[in-house]
């Protein structure tokens, strides 16, 4: 999947990879990539900003901390990040309800 | 831990690119440094090379040209978050040690021999009293306005320029009040312009502290163009 397809959900992503609890930068991209089949196909460097950003707005907060003896960066939910990723599932759900139902049944009976 | 080499050369060169403040900067670089390391790790684990390992790591976190400008809108972003916390703070802080200073030094402010003050001279010396309030509002307002925007997917970048043009118009409106209760006096009782050197100096500080908010402010709109 490209970049340019993830770009508008790589916020909802990195809040759903938070919700079983927090997590280091690179531990949040294998996560990613375990939970999409390998199929995120993201510049990991873009990660990081994306996760300051969202730190920025309050959905998530941070601190450095020692994860198998290397200090780490990692990030939790906040309860505003809590509430965003419920927006962002509601939102989907409706959103792939609504193609699945135009693209979803196979091809259209011919008109009489 | 990978070896140094080609993860060495990448980070060094992002942080080339880069322009901020230095310990977001430190601190952004030493998550990506630790990042490279981590992946550079598992690819060695599979077999790799060191160079090889580091290659690929480098290789999936992303070409300098795409990944340092989310970079550099943080920093850009962090820059103007210090700046209004700063205007916050320190205009009213200034404001209030000047105040202190003329009523120790000075006393009450006492009517003009030559009649009746001007209404316009109490509106600009009555505003000029409310503006550091009015600036710390507005800091205030900004900050809170910022991390609504980040909500809504607004860029590091355009927030540094917002942040810098708020703080360049907090500038102006401190500097037009203060300019016109100065220029007033002089006009209606310029002895009175004369006053005991540490509320002079009070007075200078005070612009000091406009110049330095004016050159922070034009800094926000010097990283946000990066």
């Amino acid at each position: 999947m490209k970049s340019d397809a993830l770009r508008g959900h790589l916020d909802a992503l990195l809040l759903a990879t938070l919700d079983d609890g927090e997590l280091h930068g690179y531990a949040i991209i294998e996560a990613l990539q375990r939970r999409s089949g390998g199929a995120l196909d993201l510049p990991t460097g873009t990660v990081y900003p994306a996760l300051r950003r969202l730190e920025r707005a309050g959905h998530v907060a941070s601190e450095w901390s020692t994860v198998a003896g290397r200090k780490r960066r990692t990030y939790r939910l906040t309860g505003a990040g809590r509430r965003a990723l419920s927006d962002e599932r509601a939102a989907w759900r409706e959103f792939t309800t609504a193609i699945e139902g135009v693209l979803g049944g196979g091809p259209w009976p011919e008109q009489a | 831990m990978a070896g140094a080499g080609v993860i060495d050369e990448y980070v060094g060169d992002l942080a080339r690119r880069l322009r901020g403040p230095a310990h977001v900067k430190a601190d952004l670089l030493a998550e990506a440094r630790d990042s490279l390391d981590d992946a550079a790790d598992s690819y060695r684990d599979t077999g790799l090379s060191t160079e090889d390992a580091e290659r690929r790591a480098v290789g999936e976190f992303g070409p300098l040209a795409v990944v340092a400008p989310g970079y550099q809108a943080e920093l850009a972003a962090a820059h103007a978050a210090t700046m209004l916390r700063t205007v916050m703070l320190l205009i009213p802080l200034t404001y209030v040690l000047w105040e202190l200073n003329r009523m120790f030094w000075i006393g009450p402010w006492t009517a003009f021999d030559q009649g009746p003050t001007p209404s316009w001279y109490v509106f600009v010396s009555q505003g000029n009293g409310y503006v550091p309030w009015i600036i710390t509002g507005i800091a205030g307002a900004s900050l809170a306005a910022g991390r609504l925007l980040s909500r809504r997917g607004v860029s590091g970048s355009t927030l540094s320029r917002l942040g810098g043009l708020v703080a360049a118009g907090c500038v102006g409106l401190g500097i037009a009040f203060n300019l016109s209760v100065v220029i007033g006096t002089a006009a209606l009782d310029a002895p009175r312009l004369l006053m005991p050197a540490p509320v002079l100096l009070a007075g200078v500080w005070f612009y000091v502290v406009f110049i330095r908010v004016g050159v922070l402010a034009r800094r926000c709109l010097v990283l946000s163009a990066v």
